[in-house]
């Protein structure tokens, strides 16, 4: 009986100081592990969209919430201390699971807003096939673009899917479509939050 | 002081461990891509090893043996999260390379052998020296095997050029079938090496085993 207490007595102990001494270092090191996989997940999709920016987008992010009270990481791109445009992330459905799309709009000073383009930050799709959505053919269709009409060309639109790759095509041009939704309803906080 | 130095130096070339135990091999040709990575792994093992060792020790009289392995597994698993959170935090690109095998190094069999078989028997100034030895010995064995592949596979070493201009890589190296080509390659060195030093020694050499009929028993040739 006390060789049981004993066993139970310090195998909780033991487990106990563990739970404790790992949730103090994932409290310490929270921050930097946040800004860490920003920069390194989301950094290089920010860098392929605005390529003339002199501030850090991942530095001054901040977070805004939508209609739905949800919040977004919206990262803002500077120019001579001007705001430029501003990027984040949205979600559509593509052949191997979610598939990841920073999508940035240019702030236009009078009052009209236009898409900046688009990168992949995370996504599962076939090598060589949906990958292809990486790829400036099918990314710079979307530079420039106007907020309203963006849909593949079997849609309406006038945006090229990759050939072979209708469902990440799909998937991308959705994600882009959320985000536009996204962003039409917390427009009106951006300048409160980054200025103008 | 001469035993102390004797658990440290058996890690470096008598007990080296993916060479010489062929322990913990699925990091060793999981990783070895480039010798960054290898040394990455390694550096993470030292640190996950050597604490092990020492916390095993300290605890090795109040651990009752019946729950002994749970507890050494729970001991290495938080280490283990404890490095992850830390490569995570500093070095970023080393943790998107090395992925899935920063938290296998819990269940990498020389962590859990050297508790079992040396830490939980020892004090903790000799379990540190232990720890320390072989996690130096397996460091070394992947950065050199990283550096290996990496000079042939892509023709670089640490991401430097080291070939001569217009090297056509052998991306046979770099491929999963080349770690165990190259491993191999190594193992085989290294037997020879060693029975080259028995030869100076004068000793007899040392001879793998033998596959004779008695061994297997899969078909029903006579025994000779």
């Amino acid at each position: 009986m006390m060789e049981m207490i004993r066993m139970v007595l310090v195998l909780s102990l033991i487990c106990g100081a563990s739970g404790f001494t790992l949730a103090t270092i994932r409290d310490a090191t929270a921050q930097r592990v946040e800004e860490q996989e920003l920069t390194y997940v989301q950094g290089p999709a920010l860098n392929q969209i605005f390529s003339d920016i002199d501030n850090n987008p991942v530095k001054d992010r901040a977070r805004i919430a939508d209609a739905q009270g949800q919040e977004h990481i919206v990262f803002p791109a500077r120019k001579d201390g001007k705001l430029v445009g501003v990027a984040f992330q949205s979600f559509g459905k593509g052949f191997g699971g979610d598939l990841g799309i920073m999508v940035g709009f240019a702030v236009d000073q009078g009052g009209k807003n236009e898409l900046a383009g688009i990168g992949v930050t995370t996504m599962k799709e076939t090598p060589g096939v949906g990958t292809r959505i990486t790829e400036g053919d099918f990314r710079n269709q979307f530079v420039s673009h106007p907020l309203d009409d963006v849909a593949l060309k079997s849609g309406g639109g006038d945006i090229a899917a990759v050939s072979g790759a209708t469902v990440s095509s799909t998937g991308a041009v959705a994600a882009v479509n959320h985000a536009i939704k996204t962003f039409n309803e917390i427009k009106d906080k951006i300048p409160s939050e980054f200025g103008s | 002081m001469s035993t102390l130095w004797k658990e440290f130096s058996k890690g470096l070339w008598r007990d080296l461990p993916p060479f010489r135990l062929v322990l913990g091999l699925c990091p060793v040709l999981a990783v070895t891509k480039t010798a960054d990575n290898g040394l990455g792994m390694g550096l993470a093992v030292i640190f996950v090893l050597t604490l092990s060792n020492v916390f095993v020790s300290l605890l090795r009289n109040i651990i009752p043996s019946k729950v002994r392995i749970a507890c050494f597994i729970v001991i290495a698993a938080s280490l283990v999260v404890c490095v992850e959170l830390l490569m995570q935090a500093f070095a970023y690109p080393l943790y998107q390379q090395l992925g899935i095998f920063v938290p296998l190094i819990v269940v990498n069999c020389i962590i859990l052998g050297r508790a079992e078989a040396f830490a939980s028997k020892n004090t903790v100034l000799m379990s540190t020296a232990d720890g320390l030895g072989l996690g130096i010995g397996f460091a070394l064995s992947l950065t050199f095997l990283g550096a290996l592949r990496e000079t042939f596979g892509y023709g670089t070493l640490f991401g430097k050029s080291v070939m001569w201009s217009g090297f056509e890589p052998f991306t046979f190296m770099i491929e999963a079938p080349g770690a165990f080509v190259c491993l191999g390659l190594v193992l085989a060195a290294m037997n020879a090496l060693t029975n080259w030093q028995r030869g100076v020694k004068g000793l007899e050499a040392v001879e793998g085993p033998k596959h004779d009929c008695k061994a297997c028993g899969m078909c029903n040739t006579p025994l000779k």
